[in-house]
């Protein structure tokens, strides 16, 4: 007889669907969550709503700057973060790396991971004062942690045996992983990168709105000031800053990857 | 010009892989390895670039100025200069896919430029000159710019051997040079080979008695990891006995 039991596998979904149900009950009742909180809330939207409009066209050349700035922060953190992932990634990978050094570097990833980069923000914001800077830097170090982990995993998938060849020449270490391993992860590389990029294009305006400078500041600003109608640019800023990153890093994915994309 | 000594090498579980392999290398030969699936022909030839570590026994190299390197335990520097005078055929397979054809064959000589040169520009005009030479030796200059991943098994491998080639070693190692190519390409393959072991002898695992029965100067049969046969590439019934173990091998 084998694993394979329709019967139990019904009952294993049964079990995690209450479960998920009774969870969100419980949650919904410890909130002290009413119908009316809804109803309130929805009547207020539309009056809400309509505050933000018509937006303040004459606002547009106000965020230029900021627009300009919030797209340097999330390039420059970035390109920052793959150097710097790149090395980091040698030293997570079980093949280049000794297990004395790849291990502690393995869990300071994991750490890095799960420390949010708002929270990466407060302590640079700290050492580097309020502005692009300590952006830069809590979106560099939130990009090592995942870069420098994917990157670590695709190093780990190279062919051994193309390693060897080039190490057979008489290579050295450098040179191996020069022309040995990058141009097995490559690919992975620039994968990785380009959606990293997509990230730290969002959370540069997330950033921005608690210090970073940029367009997230105009907009948390605006809205700070009850000057709806200026935070509706400012959207409209972030929204256009958005847009055109992923049409660029769509491009250069297509470009880089080709048929592999 | 190597000498290959009671090389032993033990792995988990304790069973002896390598079991005293011992053979020398002399100018001019063509040695084919013969043996069967698991009997450490590839193990062999990778305590010979130092690729695998063994546990003991010694692989003296004698280079171009009558030095004499140990490659079995070297390391480092020393090591890479041992490995720089050896030319490891790989199998084609094994080239950097994602490098043009003329890049891995330039690999060959990674071993004489700075490693901070390979990273800045890598190569010069004059040393890709030198390396479409080695890729006309093997009729495949029109491939220059190619992306390796693009090529046929059979090219492959003749990309492997002009990387090779290009190193300008004073000895060739060759695993299963012939692995999965067709006849006529095997033929193709060993007919580029043959010459070049006029010159610097060549090292070659095999899979078919007949092929290096043609080709070959020499046989070395291993196994269990230990040296059975050594002589002439023509086999008897009886020779291929001892080697393979099963008297029903056919020649060709
Ligand atoms: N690192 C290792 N750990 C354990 N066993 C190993 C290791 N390396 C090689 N072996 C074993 O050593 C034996 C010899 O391997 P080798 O690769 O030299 O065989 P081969 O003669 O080249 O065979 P084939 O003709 O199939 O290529 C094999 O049984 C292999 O499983
Ligand atoms: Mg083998």
């Amino acid at each position: 007889m084998t694993a394979y039991s329709a019967s139990r596998r019904l009952l294993r979904r049964a079990a995690i669907g209450a479960i998920v149900v009774t969870l969100f009950l419980a949650a919904a009742l410890r909130c002290d969550v009413r119908p009316e909180i809804f109803r309130q809330g929805l009547g207020q939207g539309p009056n809400f709503i309509a505050s933000f409009f018509p937006p303040l066209w004459s606002a547009a050349g106000e965020m230029v700057t900021p627009v300009l700035i919030t797209i340097v922060l999330a390039t420059s953190a970035t390109l920052l973060g793959l150097f710097l992932s790149f090395p980091v990634g040698l030293a997570a990978a079980s093949n280049v790396a000794p297990a004395w050094l790849r291990q502690p570097v393995r869990v300071l990833l994991g750490v890095e991971r799960a420390v949010p980069e708002t929270i990466l923000l407060l302590f640079f914001v700290v050492a580097f004062g309020l502005g692009p800077l300590a952006g830069v830097f809590s979106l560099a170090l939130g990009s090592i942690g995942m870069l420098g982990k994917l990157l670590g995993d695709a190093m780990e998938e190279v062919d051994p045996a193309v390693v060897d060849s080039v190490r057979a020449a008489g290579a050295t270490f450098w040179q191996t992983i020069r022309y040995g391993l990058l141009p097995q992860v490559l690919p992975a590389l620039a994968a990785h990168t380009l959606f990293r990029f997509d990230v730290n294009v969002r959370n540069s305006v997330v950033l921005g709105a608690i210090g970073a400078g940029g367009i997230g500041e105009e907009i948390a600003h605006s809205m700070g000031m009850i000057q709806y109608e200026r935070a509706t640019i400012a959207v409209l800023g972030s929204l256009l800053v958005i847009y055109t990153a992923e049409a660029v890093s769509g491009r250069l994915r297509r470009r880089l990857l080709g048929a592999e994309a | 010009m190597l000498d290959v000594h009671a090389l032993v090498k033990t792995v988990a579980g304790g069973r002896r892989v390598l079991d005293g392999v011992t053979f020398s290398v002399k100018p001019g030969e063509f040695i084919g390895i013969l043996g069967s699936s698991g009997a450490g022909k590839s193990l062999t030839l990778r305590a010979i670039t130092g690729l695998t570590e063994i546990d003991s026994g010694e692989v003296r190299f004698t280079g171009a100025d009558q030095s004499i390197c140990r490659v079995a335990h070297a390391k480092g520097a020393e090591l890479r200069a041992a490995r720089r005078q050896i030319g490891v055929i790989f199998q084609g397979l094994h080239l950097v896919k994602r490098l043009s054809v003329l890049e891995n064959v330039m690999i060959g000589r990674l071993g004489y430029i700075s490693p901070l040169r390979s990273w800045l520009y890598g190569f010069t005009d004059a040393e890709a000159r030198a390396a479409v030479g080695a890729l006309e030796q093997v009729e495949l200059a029109s491939f220059a710019d190619r992306l390796t991943a693009t090529l046929s098994g059979g090219e492959m491998q003749r990309v492997a051997i002009a990387r090779a080639i290009f190193q300008q070693p004073r000895l060739y190692l060759a695993d299963e040079p012939i692995a999965s190519l067709d006849p006529r390409n095997a033929e193709g393959i060993l007919k580029l080979l043959q010459p070049l072991a006029k010159d610097t002898p060549v090292i070659g695992t095999f899979h078919q008695p007949d092929f290096t029965r043609r080709f070959c100067t020499r046989v070395i049969g291993i196994r269990a990891g230990r040296v059975v046969y050594d002589g002439s590439p023509q086999l008897s019934h009886h020779d291929l006995n001892e080697i393979y173990g099963i008297r029903e091998v056919q020649t060709a």
